[in-house]
Order: structure tokens, then sequence, then C-alpha cells
């Protein structure tokens, strides 16, 4: 099972926590012990580690062979962190994560760390597409774009209904009309090869 | 979204704009205070409502404790616009966990939301439960939430979280899940058209399953199915394609599944799966450029070996597997290397000859020396696995290296590791006693206190090592620096059998106790305390230096720490007594040995386990620890199974009183065989058999024909048509769909009660669909092991608009695995004579006479001979009596001849059926088979 899905910049700076196992302690110091985990490692090590570090935030998981486990990728400023037990394969992991990393820059149309501030909301619908009470939901990146599109017409609809003289300015717009991105980071660099 | 807050997004343009931390929190503190101050207000409209919850959000999400905007979340959720609906749910699912008091109010705003007509709204329902709910939701809405997974109008995005929601409930309140009552139709659905679906109620069924095993056991053939059409038939829609690869995850997750279950018996699953394995080993033969598609292709081969280890350690595919693992462990790719260590720890733990691996162990060895910690650790579990008698001292020797320049994350474990690998590999007393005390001295402040407990346990129970103990711990002492551990061993054995080694030199008295001393000002009080201990049995052992030891008493009889000082004085008092005295001599007596113990050590490795997630399907450890954990498992399982098991009814039993009593009672006429004679005693409520009169008619009728109708209702007809030779026979099923849809998710399975006795399984997996009015035939191969008198059991089931479960007896008896004899009457007579009585069985019983009054000699011979047994004419005087004999093969308990007579009386309208064979217990199957049909009703 998905016990805790992270996403933090390289300076630490939580952008999405969340989590489907109860806490033992505040969700800040977890992002922060699983930040000092993470961003020591150099590149080129691989994507896993084993994290009995976590017990004390996570709670006691059976088992020596049944750590915490830490699966994570970083794209360009941003770590993704999945917190995971012996039951999911790691590999599976990754690609969960890319298929995530997709799923956002579908979208919000090359999505970047500012995105994920200003539409913390939408960050998390579309998390609830992917992965749902720690299991994964849906791996299909089209499936989850439909589905995300289908709730923001529901959303426009509803919005539309409530508040006849909005001109239609509502919807899922990729990005605040008057927000620029310093930070534009290309998906498509990123995914391609050489992506960790 | 947040485009029409424009408050929400200058909300959070001023955070961001906040330079130092102070001013963040002013500002979240003013617009918290001013929500407070909006809500205390009231009169807010949804929009109002909406905005100032997502503040509350993003305020939490930033790490703010927030501790309003529970309640207009609740209110969020029950508004009718989907915009703020949405919005609430966050809020519950964000600030709400499964014990929260406010989760009472939403409960009924949820259960709205889930039966009502607009999906998405069920989906926001179904995603809250999914995240927050705890056992009062599961037990107020799991009802709700099956009809939603099992409902034939729901939409495929609705069944895939509903499924997963279903997982959460049976994780957070088992008991609310009727799992085995609900097995089928569960299992059902692994064959929906859509892989979304497939992937989560595969992790819906793969959590029943390790619970429920023999329930769920149908899922193993739909597991399989699915994965020949992935992997072999590429069959699936394009758009699950991750990088070119089918659904990794679907793969992943059906390879997990089938390793819960114990390896399948049934051989045309095992070729299948053999295939499915093979196929994807050799996809992976030529890794490509791309790391997505080489990601998602190493995800399914990892599982996949995992499987096939789990299947047959000893298959020529786990040979091939630990080729490619070898290459995998000295990979460029950490991420590779990493993985390949741990599935080759996988097969370590499981495997019966470790030669394969440890062809590999310098590579091994030097893993640990790789620069990521994750694959170091991978390689110390790996030779933990690999770990065996023959190569334990240089592993533990390598480790013993590492250990000195180990990360300080991995010192403890390596440290108890080494301890386990020391006790159970050791080739001698000696190198334990070496190894330990080097352990100790190297990473002394990672040693747990069960470490050197043990160690003294075995050297007080070893007598032989007690001499040479006491030198190494003296030696260890000798180091400038020694850890407190080092000196507590120390102390414990030189106290004990320092008296053995004071004559050697070097070794003398005061040496060991200057030695000693030296070390006791840089230790804690209990250490003092233990040390104290070992100079009261000195003064027993070494008169000569007991004025330095007396001096040691008298200075501690004035320490503030209450337990040495009070050591001290009764230590001091003790070895003052006068030299004659033998009350000291008797205190010190040598210490017995202990009782034999399981070690600690092990323990403290494997803790706790047993809840509702998902389980490893191995550990480290060597084959044995493996084994034993398979055991212990089996056993709470079972007591699982024994508990909630009251549903299925007692089986009936199916010994034929009459048949003791033959000759004897003539009036008593034999009780029709109940209707339901065959409840299986597997435990799972599912196997019902189904029950019409015509179900038994058409049944009795195969037993002794070889072709026709084995059951039909308005939906579906069976029919059957089989050829038996020797202990072998084919049956060919034919299934037809009468009605003008098609029957989904078609299941077909046989089970057989004791697969010792007979095997029967198909040549195929069966389809799973059965078009409109349209047959499908399948072929079920059955062979005849040993005796046996249980029939396997048929079951179908099928999804039209509703879930279908029949579940019929096959008419596969023993008497089919018979072949015609022929006998002379003398021969005949002979044999009769030689069997005698005590292998008989014999029945007398009521017949019907013909319409014309008639015995029905024709029928019985029909039936006689139907039962493949040879009726061989003039050898009875009587020409209404029948006689026959057959001989029946089985494969294993090979042939048995069996002779039959038949004496039908028109008069008293009664039979007599005497069976003698030379085994009895054909002989009384036999009869009981030959009466049925031939019994009055």
């Amino acid at each position: 099972m998905i016990h805790a899905v992270l996403i933090f910049n390289t300076s630490g700076v939580a952008r999405l926590t969340k989590f489907y196992t109860p806490l033992h302690q505040s969700a800040q110091s977890v992002v922060q012990k699983i930040f000092s985990l993470v961003s020591t490692r150099p590149a080129g090590l691989c994507n896993f580690l084993d994290a009995p570090e976590l017990e004390q935030f996570l709670g006691f998981k059976g088992d020596a062979d049944e750590r915490w486990r830490v699966v994570y990728r970083s794209y360009a400023t941003l770590y993704f962190v999945f917190v995971v037990d012996g039951a999911e394969s790691e590999l599976g992991i990754l690609d969960l994560i890319q298929v995530f990393v997709e799923s956002l820059d579908r979208s919000f149309e090359n999505v970047c760390e500012l995105d994920l501030v200003f539409h913390f909301d939408e960050v998390h619908h579309i998390l609830a597409e992917v992965i749902q009470g720690g299991l994964v939901l849906e791996t299909n990146v089209e499936e989850i774009d439909l589905a995300i599109q289908e709730a923001a017409r529901a959303r426009k609809e509803s919005f539309a209904s409530a508040n006849p003289l909005s001109l239609g300015s509502v919807g899922l717009t990729p990005r605040g009309a008057n927000m620029k991105t310093p930070l534009g980071w290309l998906t498509g660099k990123l995914t391609g090869a050489g992506a960790r | 979204m947040a485009t029409s807050m424009r408050g929400l997004t200058q909300f959070i343009a001023d955070i961001r704009g906040a330079r130092v931390k102070e001013l963040e929190e002013k500002r979240i503190n003013k617009e918290m205070a001013n929500i407070r101050k909006k809500f205390k207000d009231g009169n807010l409209d949804g929009y109002q409502r909406k905005k100032y919850v997502a503040k509350i959000i993003f305020t939490y999400i930033l790490g703010y404790k927030v501790d309003i905007g529970h309640m207009e979340a609740v209110n969020l959720i029950a508004s009718p616009k989907y915009s703020e609906k949405q919005i609430g749910y966050l809020a519950v699912t964000l600030l709400m966990h499964e014990n929260s008091d406010f989760l009472r109010l939403v409960v009924n705003s949820i259960r709205k939301d889930l039966d009502s007509n607009n999906e998405i709204d069920n989906c926001l329902a179904l995603h809250a439960i999914a995240n927050v709910g705890g056992s009062e939701m599961a037990e107020a809405l799991v009802e709700d939430v099956h009809k939603l997974l099992i409902s034939a109008t729901s939409q495929s995005f609705v069944k895939k979280k509903a499924a997963l929601t279903l997982l959460r409930l049976y994780r957070k309140h088992p008991e609310v899940i009727p799992a085995a009552e609900w097995a089928l139709r569960l299992v059902s659905i692994m064959d929906d058209q859509d892989l979304g679906v497939v992937v989560c109620v595969t992790s819906l069924v793969m959590a029943l399953a390790q619970d429920h095993l023999d329930a769920y056991a149908v899922c193993y053939t739909k597991a399989v199915d699915r994965l020949q059409r992935l992997v072999i038939e590429h069959e699936y829609s394009a758009t699950y394609t991750y990088y070119k690869v089918p659904s990794p995850w679907l793969q992943v997750k059906l390879l997990r599944l089938l390793q819960y279950y114990p390896p399948t018996e049934d051989q045309t699953i095992r070729t299948i799966l053999h295939q499915v394995l093979q196929t994807i080993m050799n996809n992976c033969a030529e890794p490509t450029r791309n790391v997505q598609h080489n990601n998602a292709q190493h995800a399914v081969l990892f599982e996949a070996i995992g499987l096939a280890i789990h299947l047959d350690t000893g298959s020529p595919l786990v040979s091939n597997a630990a080729v490619l693992l070898a290459r995998f462990i000295s990979s460029k790719e950490t991420n590779v290397r990493y993985l390949g260590l741990d599935t080759l720890a996988h097969l370590a733990a499981r495997a019966d000859s470790l030669e394969p691996i440890k062809r590999h162990q310098n590579t091994i060895i030097l893993s640990l020396r790789d620069k990521d910690i994750s694959v170091r650790r991978r390689a110390l579990d790996l030779l933990y696995s690999m770990c065996d008698i023959d190569n334990s001292e240089l592993i533990v020797g390598e480790l013993l290296r590492y250990l000195r320049v180990a990360d300080y994350a991995l010192r403890e474990e390596m440290v108890l590791k080494i301890a386990i690998l020391t006790e159970k590999y050791a080739s001698s007393y000696k190198w334990y006693v070496d190894t330990i005390l080097q352990l100790i001295s190297t990473a002394g402040e990672h040693v747990g206190d069960e470490v050197w407990y043990r160690v003294v346990q075995i050297v007080t129970n070893t007598e032989d090592l007690q001499h040479y103990a006491a030198k190494v711990a003296f030696e260890h002492l000798k180091t400038p620096s020694t850890h407190e551990s080092l000196v507590k061993v120390g102390g414990y054995i030189l106290g004990e059998y320092g008296h053995l080694i004071a004559n050697d030199p070097g070794y003398s008295p005061l040496e060991q106790f200057q030695l000693l001393h030296s070390k006791s000002q840089f230790c804690v009080a209990a250490t003092r305390a233990l040390l104290l201990s070992t100079y009261v049995k000195w003064v027993n052992v070494f008169p000569e230096i007991k004025p330095q030891l007396l001096n040691i008493f008298d200075r501690y009889r004035h320490v503030l720490d209450a337990e040495l000082q009070q050591r001290a004085c009764e230590y001091y008092t003790l070895a003052s007594r006068p030299d004659e005295d033998d009350f000291l001599q008797n205190i010190c007596e040598e210490m017995p040995p202990f009782p034999p113990r399981v070690s600690a050590l092990l323990g403290s490795l494997n803790k706790k386990q047993g809840d509702t997630g998902d389980k490893r399907t191995w550990i480290h450890g060597g084959k044995e620890a493996n084994l034993d954990r398979d055991a212990t498992k089996r056993k709470t399982l079972n007591m699982n199974l024994t508990n909630d098991d009251n549903t299925s009814a007692p089986p009936s039993s199916t010994d034929d009183i009459i048949s003791s009593l033959a000759g004897l009672n003539m009036t008593s006429t034999p009780t029709p065989s109940p209707a339901n004679p065959l409840v299986s005693s597997s435990g799972d409520g599912s196997l019902h058999l189904s029950v019409a009169p015509n179900i038994d008619r058409w049944y009795e009728k195969l037993t002794y024909s070889g072709d026709g109708v084995l059951y039909e209702d308005v939906q579906i007809q069976i029919g059957l048509k089989s050829r038996y030779q020797g202990h072998i026979g084919q049956v060919a099923i034919y299934m037809g769909n009468k009605v003008d849809a098609s029957l989904s998710s078609f299941t077909a399975t046989v089970k057989v009660d004791d697969t010792e006795a007979l095997s029967a399984s198909f040549s195929k997996i069966p389809p799973n669909v059965i078009g409109p009015r349209s047959q499908s035939q399948q072929i079920l191969q059955v062979e005849c092991k040993k005796m046996f008198s249980t029939p396997p059991i048929l079951t179908v089931s099928f999804l039209t608009g509703s879930h279908q479960t029949t579940s019929i007896r096959l008419p596969v008896v023993l008497t089919k695995f018979f072949e015609h004899v022929k006998l002379e009457a003398a021969d005949f007579f002979e044999r009769w004579k030689l069997i005698g009585n005590e292998r008989e069985a014999q029945s007398i019983f009521p017949v019907n006479l013909t319409s014309s009054g008639q015995l029905d000699l024709n029928k019985y011979r029909a039936v006689i001979s139907g039962h493949r047994l040879n009726v061989l004419d003039g050898i009875d005087p009587n020409p209404n009596n029948l006689v026959a004999a057959g001989v029946l093969h089985m494969s294993v308990e090979g042939k048995v001849g069996c002779l039959l007579r038949l004496e039908p009386n028109r008069e008293a309208k009664l039979c007599r059926l005497t069976v003698r064979s030379t085994s009895g217990d054909v002989a009384k199957e036999v009869q009981k088979l030959i009466q049925k049909p031939i019994v009055a009703a």
C-alpha cells in the first residue's frame, strides 16, 4: 500500500502532502525527515530507500522485512516522493510517479511549481484520480485526464448556475491569467530519457 | 479552479510575498481571525463558505494547525453544487481522520451522494470513504458501496472507486464484509472489459483472498487467463499500454496475487503460466534506451521471477532467472542492481540449493561497498539469506570487516544478523566465541544485551569452551578502548572461569584483576556492580589477591549509588569471614548450565505480524525460516477458517447403513440418497450443490452412460460426452447458452475432493464469454489414481445482469475406470470363492416390476454393463440372475478385480446384489453405484 505522497522542492518546502495512514507526529516533521533523507542522496543512486527512520512517524511496520520504503524521483526543482510498504513493487511505484507527473502536465499544460501552489485543490483532485486510499486507482493518463475534465465541467456548470454574471472565465485554466511563471520547466524534457 | 476565487488567489500570493516567516504568520493569523469572525456571524452563501474553507485548507497544507472549518466543510458536502461539494470533500479528506467526531455528521450526506444518480457525486463520496472511512462508516455504508461495485448500470470509473473503497472498509473492519459469500461475484469482475476496473478489483480480490484462500480460489484461473491475454495474446486496449508495456501495474498485481496461493496442481494452468513467465523473461532480453520502458518492463520481470521462484525453485525458468539476476547485480543502473539483489535474496530464501547464488558470492560481497546505501542494504539481506554452513565463516568474516566502515544506520541490524548467522552456522565453538567477541569489540555500542547474554549462556553450557573463552575475553580486554558490553562479558566469563587460565603465563590472578579493574572507572554503575560480583567470586578462587579485592569492597561501601553500596557491603562482610568458613565457597559455586533455550535473537528480527494489509510472500533468511513462517501462517489461517465457518452444513454421511445389514433385515428399505449429499467440506460456503429432482435423475443416468444432458435451466444447458480407457478419461463438456444475450464472466471450475485419488482438469482455460445462443466445448481430463467415492463438482458461474452460480456433480464415478474381463464359469466361481465374504458388499433392496408385472431384466443388464462391467452369460443357473466381472484401473493403486451377482426376485419384489472384490472398499462403492439406479423409488 502507498502510505504517503509528497512533493517538495529542492529547498524542502512541501508542495503537496497526502497521507493515507494516520501520523504519529506532525506532517511537517515527516516531510522534513524525508527531505533530509532524500536530498542528501546524490544523483545516480537508486530511486529506492529503506527508511526505518520513519517508524517514529508512521508507526512500527510488521517484521524486519516490512520496512517503510521511500520511492522518489526528482523532476527539475521538485522531488516526488511516495512512501510505501513491502507489498508494492518498487518499479511499479516509480512508473506511477511518472503517470502522476504526466497527468499533472496534461491538466496544467507544462506544469510548474507555481501551479502546484496556486492550484493546490486541483493537484489533490488529480492525485485522487490516480491513487485512492493508498491504492492505485487508475494508471491510464487518458482516463485520468477524462475524469479531471469531467469534474471541471461539473464544477463550471454548477458555478455558472450560481453566478450567472460570470462570463465563463471559470473552469480549468492552466494558470492564473495574470500570474507569470518564471520557473517554467518543460515536461517534455523531463519525461524523456535521462529523467530520474 | 482557484481563479474563480479571487480572494484565495490573493491570499496565496500574499503569503508567497511574505519575506520572512513572521510576516507569513501574521498574514495567516489575520486571515484566520477574519474567517472565524465570518463563520461566527453566519449567513454565508455557498461561494463564501467555499472560499473560506479553501483558504483554511491552504493554511493547513502550509503546516499550520487549523481548528475551524470542519462544520463548514460538512455543510459544503451537502450542497447541491458540485464546485462546493468538491471543496467540502477535499476539506473532509484533508482535515479529518478516521476517528474524527465530525465524520458522524457526514455519513448521511455521503450516503445520499452514494445513492445519487449523478456518477461524479458517487465518486466524491467513494473517494471520501476510501480516505477517512473507519469502522463506523464501514458498518453504515458497506452495502451501498458494494451495490455500486456490482450494479450492472455502474460506469467503469465508479466501479474502480467502489472496489478500492470496499477494500479500505475491509481493512478497517473486516467483519462487515461477507468475504466468502461475495467471492464469486467479486472475482467475476476480474473479467471486466476495462483494465482500470480490473486493476482495482484485483487489488480488492488480492486482499480478500489472502484471508480466504479457498473461497477465492477461482481468481487463480482468472489471473492466469488475464496474464495470458495480456502477455501472449496481446489482447488489451491500446490506451492501457505504458511505454509499450501492457498495463504493468495489472501484470504486477496478478503475478503477486498468484504468489499468495500454493503452486497450482492443474497441468493446463501450469503450462500456460510457464508460457507467460517465459515470454516475460524473453521480452527483457534486449534492454532499450527508454528509461520508462525499461522500468515498466523490469517491474513486471522482477515480479515474474518472484512467481517463478514461488512455483518451483528447481524449474528451468528459475535457472534462467538466476542467470538474468546475476547480470543485473553488476548492472550500471543502480535500480537494477538494487532489485537484482532483492530478488536474489528471494531466491536464496526459497531455493533448495544455494549453488547458483554462491557462484556470484564475490560480486555480492562487493555490493556491500556499493556507493548507494539502499544497494548495500539489499546486499546485506542477501548475504544473510544465502549463508549456510559452508560459507558462513567467509560471509561472517566479510560482514565483520565491513561492519567497521558500515553506515551508522546499518550497524545495529548488521550486528544482529552477524550474531544470528554465527550462532546458526557455527562450525566450531571456538569460532563462535572468536566471532562474537570480535563483534562486540568492533561495534559494541550496537550490540544489544541479548547478544552477550547468549554468549554467556553458550559458554556456561559448553564445558570445553570455558578455558578458551576466558583467554579470548582476556585478550580482547587488553585493547586500550573497550566497549562496555565487552567489559560485561569479560567480567562474567573471567569471574566464572578465570581460575581455569590462572596458571598459564600472562593470565595470573593479579593480571586478570588489574586488567579488568582498569576498565571499571569508565563504566556505568550497572557494569561496576557486575564487576563487584566478579571480584567476590575471585575472593573464593584467588586467595592471593584477596587484600586488593577487600580494599575495593571497602572503598565501594561509601559510594552514593545504592545498588553498588549494598553489594559492596555484603561482599565485604562475606569476604571478611574467617578462612575456614565454607560459606563463601558455597555461594560462589560454579554456575549450573542454563536450561536449553531458543535464541532470543531471531525473535528480535521478526516481530509482530498480522493485520489485514498485504503480507509479504517471503522473508529474509534461509529456507527453513520460510517454511516455519508458512506453517504458522497456515495454522492461524486454519484457525480463522474454523472460527467463521459455521455456514456450511455438516457433510452428510454417505455410508449406506443397509449394506451392513444385508440378508438380515428384509423389511427395511434403503433411504433414498439425500438430494444434497455432497456439501464440500472445504469451508467456503459457496459450493452448495444446485438441487432439483431433474438434476439427480440426469446425474444418475450419466453414471452408467457416457453421453447425455447433465443440467439444464432457462439460461444454460450442459451436456456431456465421455470416453474412458484404463485409468484415464476424457469428458467433453458442452456448455450452451440458451438466451439471446452473451453470458459474460463465464467461469467453469472443477473441484475434486481428494486430489490424491482423482485428478480432473480442463485441457485449456474455459472462455470467459459464451455468445448468445451458442455453445462452448471444454475437454476435461480425468485420471483415477486411487479408489475414490466422491465425484468431482463442476461449478459454473456467469453474469447475465445478475450473477448466477450452479454447482453440480460430474458423473465421474469409480466404475468409469473399469475394463471388461472375460471369465468362464469355472474361473468365475473359483475367484468368487477365493475372495470370500470378508471383502464382500451385499445388499437387499426392493425393486419395481414393469407394467406387465415382470422383472425389468433389460434395465438391470443395461445398468451393469453401463457401469462397465462385463455381463457374463451362462454362468448362473438361474436365467434371471446376472453375473458380471470387471477390472478397475488406477494409476497409483494398480488394478483391482471385481465380481458381481444380481439376484432379482419377482415374487418378493426384492433384489439381492452381491459384489466381491479384492478390495473391500471398491466392492462397497460398486455395490452402492449399481444399486442406486435399480432400487425402487
